[in-house]
């Protein structure tokens, strides 16, 4: 029995063990990988000796790809693991460290590029030590590029568009679906479908309306408003592009704001909004004063995690601009990243663009966190 | 006896319910409307010739119809293998992603044990968190592993998404069966291990399922991971998204309605569970 007791029950952390390796390895690990890349720099660096041997001190150190005078050579023998043994040659050279200062010692071979080893008096530095260093070089180059502003400008953009048009759908969609019409399952399917297309699927079912030959101007000239297709999706029509982005998004990403709204509709007793209605509340007053009071703590949720998914709009925009024209945060980290033609294969960009998008995000929920909870306190005052 | 006459106000408060009940029911449709005309329109492009693809202004409905255009999309090179990898990274998400959170869900459904807010707080963290980026460093660190461009390493990616969504969702599914189901099985004589797979397993199961088809839609769609992880064994969206600017309109809207259509298959399956799974999520 005393034995029993002590027993401690291991069962849910085994459960949980799993799913917890899982999230470390390919969650957490990739995250401070990512931070590594954003802020390490991994270069190489060449020490240069005092002397013509390996253990000698260091005098300092050369850049990769700098050209260097040779001052003198020595020819050494060395020994190889099979017992034969082999010329090398240390070279004594001359030449500026990065900061300028003049430098003089000892390389080995092995570190230079050089034509003839007992007669070229030039050669330059190919190889050296892995150095890492901590660096702000990527971030400040990303603030400093004129397409990351742009990106920025036009994801905040999108958001303050976005949010506000889907939170009045999903509002109102919640709310038809409250109403119990006939034909409720049908309307909840249809209003759930775009739950499960793909933002690029989205992206290019608007294209098919807003394409200069598409649906927009089939029935802009059948009502008489136009004479010539007009082209909408135009570099020269910044405004119309983000129009039809904004219309895709709020078809494509409704759906999940309304699932949210909906299950915090069903937790609301029925006896608060009778009770309201028993006093001559009108449905706009109880909608105003009970519905949405009592909603706050799903819309929060459902608002951290669209803006959060906001930040990450990419594939939308792709389709419908091209991606050049008019860019968001997650297509330059694509195009920083992207080893293909259209991308600068730069791994390190790429981070800084992902950290940057992971802080942002994250002022956003703490922000939001913050001003829903503050005026509780306010109100409770 | 005859219902009584109506009074002026009573007549005139029943006509704005019933006035008010048609203004919901053409909001209803509108919306509904909202949502289906686009994909009736993309629909019509993916059957209609290459002469209605290309004509204006555009019919409404696709008369002639054809399945030359799905053909052509089809036809394109690495189409079919696209689909396929699609397939098999959504499958191998799926079945990673269920065996790993179903036990965890489980767990924070039927335990009390120290940590266990923690850890569920932890979960809904890794839930909202931007979580596609990650796709860079991994992209990075799956060159180093010998593990870029291959299709179980997408699905790797795909696992860590989906994985947090799924143990929640498998959490309120085992939290809507009462305890006492157990218990009572127990009272009858079943051992934990019986109780669980005579009695628990089967009313799960479709919750279960439900999730487990969520989980292969969300890889399905998945695209900017995908495309930072892969270059020969591209899925689907990746292997659209990159042929995108030198493809034709034929090539994109049939690609775009193909895209689509297992969102309109799934979400029938599963929409009413959907509530149950977003349920227990906002609290």
């Amino acid at each position: 029995m005393k034995m029993k007791r002590l027993r401690f029950n291991f069962a849910p952390y085994l459960l949980i063990l799993p799913s917890f390796i899982y999230l470390a390895v390919f969650f957490a690990w990739p995250m401070v990988r990512s931070l590594q890349l954003a802020f390490v720099r991994d270069s190489q660096i060449l020490p240069v000796l005092s002397e013509p041997e390996e253990k000698a001190d260091v005098v300092g150190h050369l850049e990769m790809q700098v050209d260097v005078a040779v001052v003198d050579r020595i020819r050494q023998d060395e020994t190889l693991a099979s017992g034969r043994t082999r010329p090398v040659y240390w070279f004594k050279i001359a030449s500026e460290t990065e900061s300028g200062e003049p430098i003089e010692g000892w390389v080995h071979q092995k570190n230079l590029f050089i034509k003839s080893r007992t007669e070229s008096d030039t050669a330059r530095v190919v190889s050296g030590e892995g150095a890492k260093e901590w660096t702000l070089d990527y971030v400040e180059r990303m603030i400093n590029d004129y397409r990351f502003r742009e990106a920025l400008q036009t994801t905040l953009l999108l958001i303050v568009f976005i949010l506000p048009i889907q939170f009045v759908l999903a509002i109102t969609m919640a709310l038809v679906l409250q109403s119990q019409l006939r034909g409720n399952s049908l309307f909840l399917y249809i209003y759930a479908i775009p739950l499960g297309i793909s933002d690029l699927a989205a992206g290019l079912v608007w294209v098919t309306i807003f394409t200069q030959r598409g649906y927009l101007n089939t029935f802009l000239q059948q009502l008489g408003l136009i004479d010539q297709p007009y082209i909408f999706l135009s570099a020269e029509n910044q405004h119309w592009l983000i129009v039809a982005i904004v219309l895709a998004e709020v078809w494509r990403a409704t759906s999940i704001v309304m699932v949210i709204v909906v299950s915090g509709l069903q937790a609301i007793p029925r006896e608060y909004l009778e009770a309201g209605e028993l006093f001559g509340a009108s449905l706009w007053q109880r909608l105003r004063h009970i519905t949405l009071p009592l909603l706050k703590p799903s819309l929060q949720v459902a608002l951290i995690l669209r803006t959060i998914l906001a930040f990450q709009v990419f594939a939308v925009v792709v389709a419908i601009t091209g991606g050049r024209v008019l860019t968001v945060l997650a297509y330059e980290t694509y195009r920083w990243y992207d080893p293909g033609d259209s991308g600068f294969n730069n791994p390190n960009m790429a981070a800084a663009y992902a950290g940057f998008i992971m802080l942002i995000s994250l002022a956003f929920a703490v922000f939001y966190l913050r001003t829903v909870r503050t005026q509780e306190e306010a109100a409770r005052e | 006896m005859t219902t009584r006459a109506l009074d002026p106000v009573q007549r005139r408060a029943l006509r704005r319910q019933q006035l008010r009940r048609a203004g919901v029911y053409a909001l209803a449709i509108l919306i509904a409307l909202w949502i289906l005309l686009p994909i009736w329109l993309i629909g019509t492009m993916a059957f209609s010739t290459r002469d209605d693809v290309y004509g204006f202004p555009k019919q409404m409905a696709p008369i002639p119809f054809t399945t030359d255009t799905m053909q052509f999309f089809i036809d394109q090179p690495g189409i079919i293998d696209g689909t396929r990898n699609s397939i098999v990274v959504a499958v191998i998400t799926l079945a990673m992603s269920t065996l790993i959170a179903a036990p965890a869900g489980y767990a924070i459904s039927r335990y009390f044990f120290v940590g266990r807010d923690a850890y569920r707080l932890g979960i809904l963290a890794v839930r909202a968190f931007p979580i596609v980026i990650l796709a860079v460093p991994l992209a990075v660190t799956f060159i180093e592993w010998g593990m870029f461009d291959k299709v179980y390493s997408v699905a790797l990616m795909h696992t860590a998404l989906t994985l947090p969504t799924t143990v929640l969702v498998v959490s309120s599914v085992f939290a809507s069966i009462p305890r006492e189901f157990e218990e009572a099985a127990k009272v009858f004589g079943c051992n934990a291990y019986q109780a669980f797979m005579r009695v628990v397993l089967p009313l799960v199961l479709p919750g279960i399922a439900a999730s487990a088809i969520f989980t292969f839609v969300m890889s399905w769609n998945e695209v900017f991971a995908a495309t930072l992880l892969t270059i020969r064994n591209r899925t689907l969206p990746a292997l659209i998204l990159y042929q995108l600017n030198k493809s034709s309109l034929q090539f994109q809207y049939a690609g775009g309605f193909f895209m689509l259509v297992p969102s309109l298959i799934f979400i029938f399956f599963i929409r009413r569970y959907l509530f149950n799974m977003w349920g227990q999520i906002t609290k």
